[in-house]
């Protein structure tokens, strides 16, 4: 069997050796060819995509309505900027958001200008078509209020609106036209406004865009952007390194960067934070993890800072389910020491005896084989062994272990997920009772079943729901973040960052800090043939 | 022969049959859920029930296996879970990579393994016949996938001869892109045939009629290659065969090193996304090269040596 571990080991074996004098190619003067890890294109309809790898030809084809500046996503209402929308109203209420279009934007393939028909027809198929529709059941309606005006309400007011369902990549504007003329076809040859325009998807081997002459704003610099899909790590390590590819997603196990700098001393790497959210789900319909002092002593026995040292330099530490730079996340000094969980294995043992297990506990666990999974995963079964809590790990394909998870058939899972600074999307998706978790696996991403087996934030939820200004909403959410720290249902793990290498001829254009694991490539450039 | 041929085709029927259906149950019992495959790990579970019902997932498994093998029996695999696309068309995209592949790695395998194989027989227990025995050694232990990798890193990163990903576009951009994989698999298989071709040449060397053809003087190398190597034919053939249908099994490793279009990379990423159809129908068309092969060499036999005509 092959393992990208095994793989890379010969890479490394051969490095040892001398073998290895790696030649670079002549790449091509005017393309940027980024390296997914991924088997191949799926989709580049914004409404349908699954796989985050075609997330990266979308964001070059397509564009929002606003959006915050490139490199990072948007925390607070004013740090979205327009974008196809010149300009914005909302009501006091916050339920009413009326958007004035930029006039001349031209559709790809001559699909003609963006219209008001457009923007609301790519609000209303998120909500009734996508595949997360139930995240914008919030939209009563999208209508034209002019050619170039459109009027959105909500059911429940939303002050985040504009994080929560402007800038997420279910509602990139595209050609209602071009929808209703390709048919199913709409699903890998959509049409968009952005810089780049589809020259070719092709299923096996990546999507080609090329430039597109007529784009409203600044012409992107280079000619053509190359989305190419390399599964195996050892091969888009290789055609990064070769000059093959100009950047490729990197690997999130520990040494990966130290190994590729090694390599390739001018590689530069760009990550976002904090990246993905590491959640440590406590699954309260288990033994003896209803037990509230086993879920701390569990918490005290996780040295966080020794996961953020492992996995250096991707690893951000967190101290509740958001992380500190999120609005409604805490940092170590803003929570009361009772709730910091600072790793202490006396404490941790002290919590377990007085819970009646003194002589240790035995959890069995499933493990994705995935390298940011089982890497976490083994760092805890080590630390928790410190404290007579012995890990049974069980480590399997990722798709085996997501079943499990839906199954309620593991116990401590972690959830890896790049969580937008949206609380409240957060909060619905991991803590609410409606996402409850059930054996059918018909449920959601509530693993410890938060709200259902004990009492949760629902309420709270409620009440954050009907906030209408962005500060009373913020507020509400930390009432629901201590809420959930105080129970510890879940645990929030040191966040890790999604990572791109770069080959250093390519200049972004702007640092990425933080947002989506994609990124644009309008603003970048070439700078060495 | 045609009635041999129809025979030999009217038994693979239960062996496709008896893959079909294993491939079903493994598909079943593994854990792991299609729709969360397609749809990710946080889909809503709104949509997720949509796809199940929509894929026919909710139905009771002997009626899925009675749609799956009514499907089957009239070549129609549906479409991918995961992209949609017809399995036809994905099969038919990926599987002239996979032949493609096979046939030069096995010609350029055959072109250095069955030579080596003559010169190390005909010069028994020398260096040329050691060299053979440890280079078929070699060819015997090394993992493919580790000797691809280490092809790649010095033809391709370190020497720049070869690239390192994907099929190329054309026919010379192609088979520039081919050789190195190629030759991947033609190693591993000329350490096989040499080995083969040395032995059954030996054995037939030390016959009768090999001692009589050199008695009537006639020439080294017609004795060799047409009363040695001619008469060898039957137990290389069987060789070639074997050759052929462990290429393919091989190309998963190499298809995924060299990240080259195929129907083992298909068939990898399918697993691992739990694509039923796809993982059906690539599975399927393994199963029915192997009888494909199996036939064929069986007709080659009969070619090769008229006596196993004679006492069908």
């Amino acid at each position: 069997m092959i393992t990208r571990r095994t793989l890379l080991g010969t890479a490394m074996a051969a490095t040892a050796t001398g073998l290895y004098a790696p030649r670079v190619r002549a790449a091509e003067p005017d393309t940027l060819r980024f390296a997914n890890s991924a088997g191949g294109p799926r989709k580049l309809d914004p409404n349908q995509i699954t796989q985050g790898a075609d997330s990266w030809a979308a964001a070059q084809v397509f564009e929002y309505l606003a959006q915050p500046a490139d490199g990072d996503f948007g925390k607070t209402p004013d740090e979205f900027e327009p974008w196809l929308a010149e300009s914005w109203t909302t009501s006091d209420d916050a339920r009413t958001w009326v958007f004035t279009l930029r006039q001349g934007v031209q559709f790809h393939g001559g699909y003609g200008e963006m219209t008001s028909e457009d923007v609301a027809r790519s609000f209303i198929r998120a909500r009734d078509e996508g595949v997360d529709s139930s995240n914008y059941e919030n939209i009563v309606s999208a209508e034209p209020s002019g050619k170039y005006e459109v009027t959105v309400t909500l059911k429940n007011p939303d002050p985040l609106f504009l994080g929560s369902t402007v800038f997420t990549r279910r509602t990139m504007i595209i050609s209602k036209k071009a929808e209703q003329e390709l048919g199913e076809a709409f699903a890998t040859q959509a049409v968009g406004t952005g810089p780049y325009e589809l020259e070719r998807f092709d299923s096996e081997q990546g999507i080609f865009l090329s430039r597109f002459e007529d784009y409203w704003g600044e012409p992107a610099n280079i000619a053509k952007v190359e989305c190419l899909y390399i599964a195996d790590t050892t091969a888009r390590t290789l055609a990064l390194i070769s000059g093959e590819v100009d950047m490729a997603e990197g690997v999130r196990q520990p040494g990966w960067i130290q190994q590729m700098q090694q390599q390739k001393p001018d590689l530069q790497f760009d990550m976002t934070v904090p990246g993905s959210f590491n959640t440590l789900f406590f699954n309260l319909s288990k033994d003896p993890l209803q037990n509230k002092m086993v879920r701390q002593a569990i918490a005290h026995g996780i040295d966080k800072q020794m996961i953020v040292d492992a996995l250096q330099p991707m690893s951000r530490m967190v101290y509740t389910l958001n992380p500190p730079n999120y609005p409604t996340g805490f940092s170590e000094e803003d929570l009361p020491e009772e709730l910091r969980y600072e790793y202490n294995p006396e404490k941790a043992k002290a919590l377990l005896k007085e819970a009646g297990f003194g002589g240790g506990l035995t959890i069995p666990v499933n493990t994705s084989k995935r390298e940011d999974y089982s890497t976490q995963h083994l760092i805890i079964q080590e630390m928790l062994r410190a404290i007579d809590v012995n890990i049974e790990l069980t480590i399997m394909d990722h798709s085996a272990y997501h079943g499990s998870n839906r199954q309620n058939a593991n116990t401590l899972n972690i959830n890896s997920w790049s969580l937008p600074p949206v609380p409240l999307f957060v909060y619905n998706v991991y803590a609410s009772s409606a996402a409850n978790m059930n054996a059918e696996g018909t449920g959601g991403g509530n693993y410890s079943h938060y709200g259902v087996e004990m009492d949760g934030v629902d309420p709270l939820l409620q009440e954050m729901l009907q906030a209408t200004s962005f500060e009373g909403y913020i507020e509400k959410g930390r009432e629901v973040e201590l809420k959930i720290q105080e129970d510890l249902p879940m645990f929030g793990l040191p966040t890790l960052s999604f990572v791109v290498a770069r080959n250093p001829r390519i200049d972004l254009g702007y640092e990425v800090t933080g947002g989506n694991a994609y990124w644009r490539f309008c603003r970048a450039s070439i700078t060495t043939a | 022969m045609a009635k041999y041929v129809l025979y030999r085709l009217g038994d693979a029927i239960p062996t496709l049959f008896l893959v079909l259906t294993l491939v079903f149950i493994a598909m079943r019992i593994l854990p792991g859920d299609p729709a969360l495959a397609a749809l990710g790990p946080m889909a809503d579970p709104v949509q997720l029930a949509l796809f199940r019902e929509r894929m026919g997932l909710n139905e009771p498994l002997p009626l899925q296996y009675i749609y799956f093998l009514w499907d089957a029996i009239r070549l129609d695999f549906g479409r991918s879970f995961i992209s949609d696309v017809p399995v036809a068309d994905l099969i038919a995209r990926n599987l002239p990579h996979t032949i493609y592949l096979t046939i030069v790695s096995v010609l350029m395998g055959l072109c250095l393994g069955i030579p080596f194989g003559v010169f190390a027989a005909t010069r028994r227990n020398r260096p040329p016949d050691n060299a053979l025995r440890i280079y078929s050694l070699i060819g015997y232990s090394i993992p493919d996938f580790y000797l691809a990798a280490i092809l790649l890193i010095v033809f391709s990163l370190q020497l720049g001869w070869f690239p390192i990903n994907g099929a190329g576009t054309g026919f010379w951009d192609g088979l520039h892109h081919i050789l190195l994989p190629a030759m991947t698999l033609a190693m591993l298989k000329s350490a096989f045939m040499g080995r083969l071709t040395r032995t059954s040449v030996l054995e037939v060397l030390g016959r009768d009629y090999v001692r009589t053809a050199r008695a009537k003087g006639a020439r080294e190398g017609r004795v060799i290659y047409r009363h040695g190597l001619r008469n060898a034919m039957l137990p290389l053939s069987t060789g070639i065969g074997i050759s052929i249908l462990a290429t393919l099994s091989g190309s998963v490793a190499v298809e995924l090193v060299f990240n080259r279009p195929g129907i083992g990379r298909l068939l990898i990423d399918a697993i691992s996304e739990r694509d039923y159809p796809v993982i059906q129908a690539g599975v399927m068309m393994f199963a029915f090269f192997v009888i494909l092969v199996n036939l064929v060499m069986d007709v080659v036999y009969v070619f090769v040596d008229p006596r196993i005509r004679m006492k069908s």
